[in-house]
This record gives C-alpha cells, sequence and structure tokens, in this order.
C-alpha cells in the first residue's frame, strides 16, 4: 500500500497553465482569421503582385516606303541576350558565368547596370547577339536560367546615310521626352523617333506595345506566362523621296558636303533630301555607343546639323531671281531693260564690284541673269528699293519656316530696315540696298532656295515642302500650293532667263541632251571679301556654291526644282551645277552635254557695313 | 526489457494517432515545398526521422519515468559536455555551430539537451519537499539549466534556449513559487533581456528585431522572412490555393519553406482550414499532456510530463505566431512538422515521455 501525495494543489495550478495555453491557440486561431479571411484579398493582391510581372513586348513601327513602294525604313528581329534578376549578386554571378560563354563588354554592362539604379529587373547584356550567341545561350538554359533571349525589332535603313537627315533615327525615349505632350502615353523605355520624319510622326508610326504577364519566382526568374496581348504593329507610311533620286544625288555629291533638295515643283512634295556629311542612322538603333555619339558631336563637318532646314546661308546671285521677278511684277523694268556693265557701279559714293572685272557690257535682264552681272542686278535693285525686295523676298518664303514636315527648321534672316532698326538698332544706309539686290545681307535655307525655284518652275505658286504622302493608305493632308498672283509674262521670262543659264551662262555644266534643264547659279560668301584676299587657299574660307533648278515633267517623272549647295564649292557654277547635271543624267538616264570648261563666277565684293556684320 | 501487459493497454491512442497525423499533414506540406526543388526527395528522410522517433518513443516509454528523473543528475553532466564541444568543435553552418556531423548526418545537441533538462528539473524540484518556493529556492536549478541556455544561447540558437525558459517556470509555479516571486522573476526577465539587447545580442539578431519591428524598412533584407510569410498565410484565404499550388511557396519567395515556416505552406495552400484543422490537432495533443501531468499519480510525474508539455508548447504557440508575423523570426522548427531529424526525434521522444508518465498513472 502506497500513501498518494497530495497533488491538488499542482493540479489547481496545471490549470491556470492548462488554461493558458487554451487561450493563446484560440487568439492565435483568432489572427489567422484576421489574416487570412479578413484581410485574405489585401494578401492576396500581395502575392499576385509578388509573382506577376508585367513586361512589354515592343510593337514594330510602321515601315517607310519612298514614292514607288521601295522600302526606306523597316524592322528586323534582332537578338538581345537579357540576364534578369532582383538581386545583385545573383546578377554578378550570372555575368560571370555568361562571360564564359560569349563576349560582351563589361563596362558597357557596368554603364547599363549603374544607370537602372537599385530597383533593376533585366539587363541586356548583349544587344544585336549573333545567331551563334542565342544558340548557346538557349542549349544552356537550365544552368542559365536568368539569362535569356529576347525577340526585339530593330529599326534599319537600306539608305543609311543618304535617309538620315529626312526619315532620322529612333532612340530610347528620354526622361525629358517623357514629361513633354508629344509623348504622353510613352513607357520609359520605349523606342521613339529621335529626329526627322521618325520625330515629327512618331505617334502615328509607333505601333502599341504589347503586354506580357509573366510568373516569375523570387530571384525574379520567368518561369511561366501568365497572360499575353499581343502588340499591334504601326502603320505603314509612304513618303514622297524617291529612292532613285536619291541614290543620284548622293553619288553626285560624292564626298561633298552640302545640301540637296528636290521638290516636286507643282506639289511641293520633297523627292530627294540630303545633308552631308550624314551619319549612319542604323548605329542608333541599338542605343548609341557614347564613342560614336562624341564623334559626331566633334565633328568639325557636324554632321547631325540638318543643313537642308538648318543650314543658313546668303543666297548670292540666286536671289537675282528674286530681284528679277519683283522688278517685272511691279513694272520697274521689261525684259528689254538694258544697263551698262563697266565691270563695276559707282554709287553712294561707294564702288560695287561686279565678278567680270572687265565688265559684261551692255545687257538685257535675260543676259544679266545668264552671265549672273551684278551691274545689272545694282541698278535694278535701286530702281526697286529696299522695302520691294524685301516684300517680295518674304512673300516667295525666304527668311521664314516653309512649314516642311520635320522637325527643328530655321527660318533665316532678310536684313531691311525694319529688321535691322529691330534688331540692330540702327538706320538703314541705301548702300545695303546694293548688297542685297545680290543676295547678300540676307541668309536662307536650302530648302526656302528650291521652293523659289519651284515658284518659278509652277507658274507662281508657293508650295509647302512636305514628306508624308499617307499614313495606313489614308493620304495625309498638306496645303495646297498658294498662288502669288504673279502675272505669266513674267514667269514665262524668268523661264526664258533661266533656261539661258543653263544653255549659255553660268550654269551650262547641269545641261543634259534631250532635256530642258533650267536654273541660278550662285556663292555665299563664308567671310568677308577682305578677309578671302588675305587666306586665299584656306578651304574654310572659301564661298559655298549654289545652283537652283527646275526641269520639267518627263514622262512619268513629274517636274522638279530644287536647290543644291556645295560647301566651299566657291561658284555654284563649278560645283553645284555639275551635281544637279550628273544627278539628273543618271536620273532620267541621259548624258550630260554641258561644257568641262570653267564660267568665271566671283564673289561679289561686299562694302555694307550691315553686311560685313552679318556676315561675321 | 519486459514491458508489463497492462501499460501496453493503457497507451492513449488517440493522442498517438494525432502525433501520427500531425507528423503526416508535416510530411505531405514538406513534400509540396520541395518537389520542384533540388531539396526533392527530402521527405523520405524525415520519415525515416519519425520512424527512428517512434522507436525512440516506445524506448522511452519503457523505461519507468521514476527511473529516468532518478539517473537526471547523470544525464545532465554530459549533455552540459556535449553542449560545450559543440561550440569549441562543430563546424559552422550558416553562421552557426549547431550541428555535429555524425555519419553524414547533421544531429543538433540541443534538442535532445530539452528532454534532459525537463528530467532534471522533475528530479529537482520532486526532491524538494517545500510546498512554498520562494526566488533562494530557484538559484540552483536556474544556475543549472541557466548553464545549458547559456550554452545553447551561444551557438547561437536564441529559440531552442528560449524553449528551456517556459519549462522552469511552468515546473517552478506548478512546484508552489509563491505569485510574488513568480512576477519578480517575471520583471527580472525583461530586465536581463534589455541588458542583453544592449551587450550580449548579436548585430544579426539585432537586426531581425528591428526588422520584426518595421519589416518594410528592408523588404529583401531580414525583414523578408516575415513579410512574404505573412503574405503567404494571408493569401491562403479561408479555403488556401490548393495543395502544391501555393504561390508564395512554390515560387520560391518563403525561406525556410520546408523547416521553420512549413506552417506557412500549410496555411497558404489550405486556407484557414486547414490552420484551424491543425491547430485543433496540436491543442489537442498538448492538452492531453498537460491531462497527462493532471493524472499523473506522483510529483515526478507531474513535473516531468509539465516540463514536456510546456516545452512542446511553447514551440508550437512561437513558430505559429512567427509565421503569423507575430513575434520576432528565430530559428524554433514546429514541432512534428517542420523538416530535420534532431527535430522530429527530439518531439517524439519528449512525447514519449508523456506516454511514460500517462501509462504508469494506476501502477502499483
Amino acid at each position: 500500500m502506497r500513501i498518494y501525495e497530495d497533488l491538488r494543489v499542482l493540479q489547481r495550478r496545471l490549470m491556470v497553465v492548462q488554461t493558458l495555453l487554451a487561450v493563446a491557440m484560440v487568439l492565435l486561431a483568432g489572427y489567422f482569421w484576421h489574416l487570412q479571411v479578413l484581410r485574405g484579398r489585401f494578401y492576396r493582391e500581395l502575392a499576385e503582385s509578388n509573382r506577376l510581372r508585367t513586361v512589354p513586348i515592343p510593337a514594330p513601327r510602321g515601315p517607310l516606303f519612298d514614292r514607288a513602294g521601295r522600302i526606306l525604313a523597316e524592322n528586323r528581329s534582332s537578338f538581345n541576350v537579357v540576364v534578369t534578376s532582383e538581386n545583385r549578386e545573383d546578377l554578378y554571378q550570372a555575368l560571370e558565368k555568361l562571360s564564359d560563354l560569349m563576349d560582351f563588354d563589361p563596362a558597357q554592362v557596368q554603364e547599363r547596370l549603374a544607370e537602372k539604379g537599385p530597383r533593376f529587373r533585366s539587363l541586356v547584356v548583349k544587344a544585336d547577339a549573333s545567331e551563334e550567341d542565342v544558340a548557346k545561350v538557349e542549349a544552356r538554359r537550365w544552368e542559365h536560367s536568368e539569362t535569356t533571349v529576347d525577340v526585339v525589332p530593330l529599326r534599319s535603313y537600306p539608305l543609311a546615310g543618304a535617309g538620315a537627315h529626312s526619315l532620322g533615327h529612333v532612340g530610347e525615349v528620354t526622361d525629358k521626352q517623357l514629361e513633354s505632350e508629344a509623348f504622353a502615353g510613352v513607357e520609359p523605355g520605349s523606342m521613339v523617333g529621335q529626329s526627322g520624319i521618325e520625330l515629327e510622326y512618331n505617334k502615328e508610326l509607333m505601333g502599341k506595345d504589347g503586354l506580357r504577364r509573366i510568373v516569375v519566382n523570387s530571384r525574379g526568374v520567368e518561369v511561366a506566362e501568365a497572360e499575353r496581348e499581343p502588340p499591334i504593329d504601326g502603320p505603314p507610311a509612304v513618303v514622297t523621296l524617291d529612292m532613285e533620286l536619291q541614290r543620284a544625288f548622293e553619288e553626285a555629291m560624292g564626298t561633298e558636303a552640302g545640301s540637296v533638295v528636290v521638290l516636286g515643283a507643282e506639289t511641293g512634295e520633297v523627292m530627294s533630301y540630303l545633308s552631308l556629311p550624314a551619319y549612319d542612322p542604323n548605329a542608333f538603333s541599338l542605343g548609341i555607343k557614347p564613342a560614336l555619339w562624341n564623334g559626331l558631336t566633334r565633328d568639325p563637318q557636324k554632321p547631325l546639323i540638318n543643313r537642308p532646314i538648318q543650314g543658313m546661308y546668303p543666297p548670292g546671285s540666286t536671289f537675282k531671281v528674286v530681284n528679277a521677278l519683283a522688278a517685272l511684277q511691279e513694272g520697274v523694268i521689261t525684259p528689254g531693260t538694258r544697263f551698262h556693265c563697266p565691270g563695276y557701279l559707282a554709287v553712294y559714293n561707294t564702288i560695287f564690284r561686279c565678278h567680270k572685272p572687265e565688265g559684261h557690257g551692255t545687257v538685257d535682264l535675260k543676259q544679266a541673269i545668264a552671265l549672273s552681272c551684278n551691274v545689272y542686278f545694282y541698278n535694278v535693285g535701286i530702281r526697286l528699293e529696299i522695302e520691294r525686295l524685301s516684300r517680295y523676298a518674304h512673300l516667295l518664303g525666304l527668311a521664314a519656316p516653309t512649314g516642311i514636315d520635320l522637325p527643328h527648321e530655321s527660318s533665316g534672316i532678310f536684313q531691311d530696315p525694319e529688321w535691322k532698326l529691330r534688331v540692330l538698332k540702327a538706320r538703314w544706309f541705301p548702300a545695303e540696298t546694293v548688297s542685297v539686290s545680290i543676295g547678300q545681307a540676307m541668309a536662307v535655307t536650302p530648302v526656302q532656295l528650291a521652293r523659289v525655284a519651284a515658284v518659278v518652275a509652277n507658274g507662281g505658286k508657293l508650295v509647302t515642302p512636305h514628306f508624308m504622302r499617307s499614313i495606313d493608305g489614308k493620304p495625309r493632308p498638306y496645303p495646297p500650293p498658294k498662288p502669288l498672283g504673279l502675272r505669266p509674262d513674267v514667269i514665262q521670262v524668268l523661264r526664258e532667263a533661266m533656261a539661258a543659264v543653263v544653255q549659255e551662262g553660268t550654269g551650262q555644266r547641269a545641261k543634259l541632251e534631250g532635256i530642258t534643264v533650267s536654273g541660278k547659279t550662285g556663292s555665299a560668301q563664308v567671310v568677308t571679301h577682305a578677309r578671302l584676299e588675305r587666306d586665299k587657299n584656306l578651304r574654310a574660307y572659301q564661298p559655298h556654291g549654289w545652283f537652283m533648278f527646275f526641269v520639267p515633267a518627263v514622262g512619268d517623272k513629274p517636274a522638279l526644282a530644287g536647290a543644291v549647295l556645295v560647301e566651299h564649292g566657291v561658284q555654284g557654277g563649278q560645283s553645284a551645277a555639275p551635281v544637279v547635271g550628273r544627278a539628273l543624267a543618271r536620273y532620267y538616264g541621259v548624258r550630260t552635254i554641258g561644257p568641262g570648261m570653267a564660267i568665271p563666277e566671283q564673289p561679289v565684293p561686299d562694302p555694307s557695313p550691315a553686311a560685313l556684320r552679318a556676315a561675321q | 526489457m519486459a514491458i508489463d501487459r497492462r501499460l501496453v493497454h493503457n497507451i492513449e491512442w488517440g493522442l498517438l494517432m494525432a502525433c501520427l497525423l500531425v507528423a503526416g499533414i508535416g510530411v505531405a506540406t514538406i513534400v509540396s515545398a520541395t518537389f520542384s526543388t533540388r531539396l526533392a526527395g527530402i521527405y523520405v528522410k524525415q520519415l525515416w526521422g519519425l520512424g527512428l522517433g517512434l522507436l525512440g518513443l516506445l524506448v522511452v516509454a519503457g523505461i519507468d519515468y521514476r527511473r529516468l528523473v532518478d539517473r537526471a543528475h547523470l544525464l545532465y553532466v554530459p549533455t552540459v559536455c556535449v553542449l560545450g564541444s559543440v561550440l569549441a568543435f562543430a563546424p559552422r553552418i550558416a553562421g552557426t555551430k549547431r550541428w555535429f556531423l555524425i555519419g553524414g548526418m547533421q544531429v543538433q545537441p540541443s534538442e535532445f539537451a530539452k528532454l534532459v533538462a525537463a528530467l532534471f528539473l522533475a528530479k529537482f524540484f520532486a526532491d524538494s519537499k517545500k510546498d512554498s518556493l520562494g526566488l533562494t529556492d530557484l538559484l540552483v536549478p536556474g544556475a543549472a539549466i541557466g548553464l545549458m541556455a547559456a550554452l545553447i544561447a551561444a551557438e547561437p540558437d536564441l529559440g531552442t534556449a528560449f524553449t528551456l525558459v517556459p519549462m522552469f517556470l511552468v515546473v517552478a509555479f506548478l512546484a508552489g513559487l509563491r505569485m510574488k516571486a513568480l512576477f519578480g522573476l517575471l520583471l527580472a526577465g525583461v530586465l536581463v533581456g534589455s541588458l542583453a539587447w544592449v551587450f550580449a545580442l548579436k548585430d544579426y539578431q539585432k537586426a531581425r528585431i528591428y526588422s520584426f519591428l518595421d519589416p518594410t524598412l528592408d523588404p529583401k533584407g531580414k525583414g523578408y522572412q516575415k513579410i512574404q510569410s505573412e503574405i503567404a498565410v494571408g493569401s491562403g484565404g479561408l479555403m488556401g490555393k490548393g495543395y502544391k499550388h501555393g504561390t508564395q511557396a512554390q515560387l520560391g519567395y518563403l525561406p525556410a519553406r520546408h523547416t521553420d515556416f512549413v506552417f506557412s505552406v500549410l496555411a497558404e495552400e489550405n486556407g484557414f482550414l486547414g490552420v484551424v484543422l491543425v491547430l485543433g490537432l496540436y491543442l489537442f495533443i498538448l492538452w492531453r499532456c498537460f491531462e497527462t501531468a493532471q493524472l499523473a499519480r506522483d510529483r515526478v510525474g507531474v513535473f516531468l510530463a509539465a516540463a514536456v508539455a510546456a516545452g512542446l508548447s511553447f514551440q508550437v504557440v512561437y513558430n505559429v505566431a512567427m509565421v503569423a508575423g507575430l513575434v520576432p523570426v528565430k530559428g524554433l522548427p514546429l514541432p512534428l512538422m517542420s523538416y530535420g531529424g534532431s527535430s522530429v526525434l527530439s518531439s517524439l521522444l519528449a512525447l514519449g515521455l508523456i506516454f511514460n508518465v500517462r501509462m504508469r498513472r494506476f501502477a502499483n
């Protein structure tokens, strides 16, 4: 018989402990009710955002075609090797493993990594990877689960440099652009137009990016696709360029720097457009490399400048067409009006020289234009006076934006009394009018001059240069040519005179067999005459050569009007006219028959103080 | 060793079944948590652990607990030596020295030290015949258990070290600790805790506590586990996402999802219903453990069963609260469910002690 211990106190206290346990468990269950049932939806959303990532599928931009349906810009599939990780250590490891597999530039990867900041998800290690690299990655998917190959549309331009300034290029949207109205709705990281038509029509050409909702694991690596919304391609667009004409001018310009603008004379459609030297827009599609970019921005030839709309040059003797047009229309002269050219004009206590020291003798309007006689137009300008010269220059669209559908067009400068008072706060000297008469004291863009040529070619209508013909099959409206109210006989006289320039005058090297080319040469002074005299052989001081021209419709090819500027080409007749001759000969499939001999044309002495300042 | 037939007759089958059910749910959850990873197949090791544990349970249940408790001091000294040698010789794994490698298996001596602590507590307080205990009466057992806790805490393994505290307190309370002394002790605990915060806690331990207080400060850092576990539990909802379909578990967001956070996987995939079922089973098991203490025929039995029950209860409550994001993350496995041979074995041996006391409640 054993004596049982009295355990009642213990058992009472035990009950307290037991009760505590039961209460704790019930409270825990209650908390799980709170977490799982009451706040379940909240946590479910957290779990979803944990596991689901939205990845855009870039939509290919609309392709660009020339007027004949030839491809100017398309999208080729390119492969990016991408490493995805939400943890920096994992990323470095993955990069190290990858470096055994393929070559890539670690410095560039580091740079991109630095740009991304701390909350990155995926990093392009190698853009536009070769098929060999892609095969390597795909073959080792299991070991390199962080490494994937993305197929991205890459903008590609068959014309390369010849299309750079008209078509433009694309690049990743910048932070500044993201804040602007024009890029509303664009997602960061998207490729957008950065210049030219690509920028001007960016919204229309961009498609709608698709979406992929992917399931990722805790390292951010994709494990499955939950949802896919396919991208909508950008619509195709037809531009007015003629690839053949573009190629012909590119070849004719050779290594020269300068501008080419050729318009449909009746419509203002831009059929050829060159700014040289150019750059390769394809290099931007991948994200331009800093070295290449620095090279472009520091190049003294400034390849990034869009010369036809941003280059501002005095029109020189090409302005004589404007002068003549104004004088004829105003009745200041008739086609038969003659002036004597002894090689200079002494007026307002100044000697104004002609480029031919011994003089042209007594010439009428047609001869004066054909031979580009300065003295004749000094006299005309003095009779017209500056107000009317200014009015007609503006009427013909000089020194004002043309409204071309390219971004960042410059307007130019036309010096008249009003301008001089406003900008220089100075009074106008009559002697300055003499300089204006032959195209000094002003700065115009090549596209403005091409428009003047079109006015003569189409019988007196001011066209709006434009590139876009149709987007997605829908024609793009453009401002119709604006009749200027010029008398037909005035146009007729100018046409005859400009034909004479090529037939027997300063522009003979543009002469073609069987096709009448009309034009006007000019040279745009770079520095003052005195400065040029000091450094006669310095190329940078040599004037630019101008040639504005038009040709009638030939077969199914429309009438063309254009302007060519060859930088430091000295005389338009020697530099720019041969370019037009060679290019058009190739375009029409005819022979050039211009003489190889030199036609003298000198830059004009220019004593006007205002023009001196403008030139500096 | 002959086992009395009457003892077998007295086995509490309901308790055993509940334990096996919880262990089975644990294995299934481990399978779900690991089947798509490199660890697929470790559930087999868990099954071996459970088998070995059941065998150990029978052995422990078979030896009269009074004989075990009588020799508790003989077990205490070698246990302290082993804990000391863990600190001295164990390889550093994941920054801690908790495991010995024996025959390719990681053995965690601190898990077994808890059992020795239970035996020691039962012996000491049963030997003291006082009805009412003051703080001075706790000095000797407090120092003995404190030494063990300190050695374990130094590994560092704060979770296991902390488990010894409620065991000690519960047994002391039952043994007649005066309420004033108990509150004094709790107050001292708070004081020591704050001193430890300043002087003894390692940076990672502090970081864990900081991150517990505001896990969003560093979601990929120390607070990551708490946040991800909370998301897993909460997103499970009422019904759960389905077995093997927990996104948090399957996509690797949950850390330690087959060990300390196995309950989180269960909560995500089986929802509130699964949680209530398993919590109910645990409450049943632990209640039966305390009931065993109620039914024990002598003070030794009461203290032993209560010490074991207190240790297991603390682990269950703390682990589940940790999974729910209520308390700081500590390396504390969920008894019977978490993957880990030492943990499973230790839990089943502890239950063996419970069966031991329960079977012998009527014996002579």
